[in-house]
């Protein structure tokens, strides 16, 4: 996905939304009763691309619930923090934006864990739980354990390829920003590496990184002064929470790509 | 007076080095570690070890009366839970130390601690209640809640016996049936390590290691237990090396019963952990006379386990952040594990010396 901001991409991205969201999930055009959930104007405008979440929208409509599990090293990231022992912000958003619509999130986030054991861990979870939806944060401790670039691109593929084929929707959490770390060589090849499997994949990928980017933009451009990278961190959880409930919502409501024509048989 | 070393510690201190090398993800060695041919690992170890010294404790009191030991017992799990306090606090100072260090805010997010740093009020109360536990953290609150069990196993076992093993695993299957945990907060979640499964194993060592009982029967059919022992473990390290593992969907339900999951102590994990203890457990005999120094060696971190355990999650926690900041490799690595063991030593041998200062004060 690239990184958009200022006004044109608010543009886009509303359009980009909106198109989307003119879509039942049975693929009818009928506009639902809600706009998506907008963006806090702190958050900035990060780009969301319109990947179908075809199970998660199977469910809102033959039950309007959507079973959610969490996974990966950072719950608060994915989540947002429920302050006080508020529901996690994630939930309160899509219920509040989506008319009838009941989350429920199941956390199994363990912190510190690799690709590889996640997505063991991952199997034994959907096993027990039947998520419509897989929210995985996945990468930055895969690049801080200096973990080689082709096995964690093979352990995340196959375990994306595992919930494709066992009809799960998978949305990846991709790694942080933080301006340090702009320039080490392993954490940029482990988050190019997540940009390829997406790609390659067609799985929804929360730029995670491009969204902090732009949130540390926002947070210059309105006047406020150079934010700290701990504050900005703090800020991000609830706007990580903002952008993974977008990209749900738009998910929901997308019409599911055209199948490729299959080539015609040569004999 | 220091206990001369025995099979016990011996292992109790292999557990502990490996479950410091297991602790720092991505390791090298991590792939040396027995888990790579095993289906369950040191965990299982280390918690069995626990109730089997929990056994020989309550044996060599079984004069005493029974209040004095219900209090021995409720203060060993007093003394567990402010380590458990006492590690999660340096854990976080070390982690929030580290970020300000190295000008990096990411790693206030490692191991569970965001929640500590971003609603301190409640997660506070979490971290003392053991209802927030840190990553890797997790083992010694599942020690705590065994601990506070313990008067009550050791009543059961001084008045109903028989029943001891049946109710623990009647517990244990109910626990993967219906299925049930013990919860997180605030961070909606579940502990890692299911007091209600592994309580069974817990429970298991402290039977296995009586004269009486389950553990009379045992070593009275320790020769035909190996023989049914050895393909078990055998089996599963070839499958373990291969990741031949059914589709966990495919399973039938209750699918607890039937895959292989860490956080619940699947009987899949059980039976080849009872096999492999069968298969070894004669073996330190045979290998210690050969390797006198590192049995020695492992069984002093063994007779000090929790202090070593203790030093152990901080120094997997530090060799965490050395591998990130030093890129990992394997001249990194080998500092990491020879300077963490080393360290470990240290820790059990300044516990024995203060031991002797208490004793012959």
């Amino acid at each position: 996905m690239a990184r958009m901001a200022g006004l044109p991409a608010l543009a886009l991205a509303g359009t980009l939304c909106q198109g989307a969201w003119a879509q039942d999930p049975s693929g009818k055009s009928e506009t639902p009763s809600e706009p998506p959930p907008a963006l806090s104007k702190a958050c900035g405008e990060a780009s969301i691309s319109v990947t179908p979440l075809p199970n998660s929208a199977l469910a809102l409509q033959n039950r309007q619930q959507v079973k959610i599990l969490a996974i990966g090293a950072s719950s608060a990231a994915m989540l947002g923090m429920g302050h006080d022992g508020n529901p996690p912000l994630l939930e309160e958003i899509l219920e509040r934006n989506i008319k009838g619509l009941d989350v429920e999130i199941i956390n199994r986030s363990f912190s510190g864990e690799l690709a590889e054991a996640a997505g063991e861990r991952l199997k034994i979870e959907v096993a027990l739980n039947h998520p419509d939806l897989v929210l995985w944060q996945v990468g930055t401790n895969d690049a801080f354990a200096q973990v080689p670039v082709e096995s964690f691109e093979q352990s995340v593929t196959s375990t994306v390829r595992w919930l494709k084929d066992h009809n799960v929707d998978v949305i990846l959490v991709g790694l942080h920003y933080i301006k340090q770390l702009a320039k080490d060589a392993h954490y940029q090849a482990i988050r190019a590496s997540l940009q390829r499997i997406t790609v390659a994949e067609s799985v929804l990928r929360i730029t995670r990184y491009e969204a902090m980017e732009v949130l540390a933009r926002t947070m210059r451009e309105s006047g406020r002064p150079e934010p700290r990278d701990f504050g900005l961190t703090e800020a991000g959880y609830d706007c990580m929470a903002q952008y993974v409930a977008r990209a749900i919502a738009v998910g929901l409501f997308a019409k599911p790509p055209k199948p490729h024509p299959s080539p015609a048989p040569t004999r | 007076m220091i206990r001369q070393a025995n099979a016990i510690d011996f292992w109790r201190g292999f557990a502990l080095v490996s479950i410091f090398i297991n602790h720092i993800p991505g390791i090298y060695f991590e792939r040396l570690t027995h888990r790579n041919l095993s289906i369950s690992d040191s965990a299982e170890l280390f918690v069995f070890l626990a109730g089997w010294s929990l056994g020989l404790l309550v044996a060599s009191r079984k004069s005493e009366l029974t209040a004095p030991l219900v209090a021995r017992l409720g203060g060993r799990a007093m003394t567990i839970y402010a380590a458990q306090i006492l590690i999660s606090s340096i854990a976080l100072a070390i982690l929030a130390a580290a970020a300000y260090a190295f000008d990096n805010p990411l790693m206030l997010e490692w191991h569970n601690a965001a929640a500590a740093f971003q609603d301190p009020a409640l997660t506070h109360i979490g971290l003392v209640l053991l209802t927030h536990q840190l990553g890797y953290f997790d083992i010694l609150p599942l020690y705590v809640v065994l601990m506070l069990a313990a008067p009550l196993i050791a009543l059961i076992d001084k008045f109903a016996r028989p029943t001891l093993v049946p109710i623990a695993l009647t517990l244990y299957v109910s626990a993967l049936i219906v299925p049930f945990t013990a919860p997180t907060w605030p961070v909606p979640g579940q502990w890692f390590f299911n007091p209600f499964t592994w309580q069974a194993i817990f429970v298991l060592g402290f039977a296995l290691s009586r004269e009486q009982g389950v553990g009379a029967v045992v070593r009275c059919n320790i020769r035909l237990i190996r023989i049914v022992a050895l393909p078990i473990v055998l089996i599963s390290a070839i499958l373990v090396w291969l990741n031949w593992f059914p589709d966990p969907t495919q399973l039938p339900e209750p699918k607890l019963l039937f895959l292989n999951g860490k956080s619940f102590l699947t009987p899949m994990r059980l039976i080849q952990f009872l096999a492999l203890v069968a298969v070894f457990s004669a073996s330190y005999a045979y290998f210690a006379p050969w390797v006198p120094g590192l049995a020695d060696f492992l069984s002093s971190l063994g007779r000090n386990s929790l202090n070593v355990f203790c030093v152990a999650s901080l120094l997997s926690l530090c060799g965490q952040i050395i591998r990130y900041l030093y890129t990992g490799s394997l001249l990194t690595d080998t500092m990491i594990v020879i300077g963490g063991i080393g360290l470990l030593r240290l820790t059990a041998g300044v516990s024995e010396w203060r031991d002797r200062r208490t004793t012959s004060a």
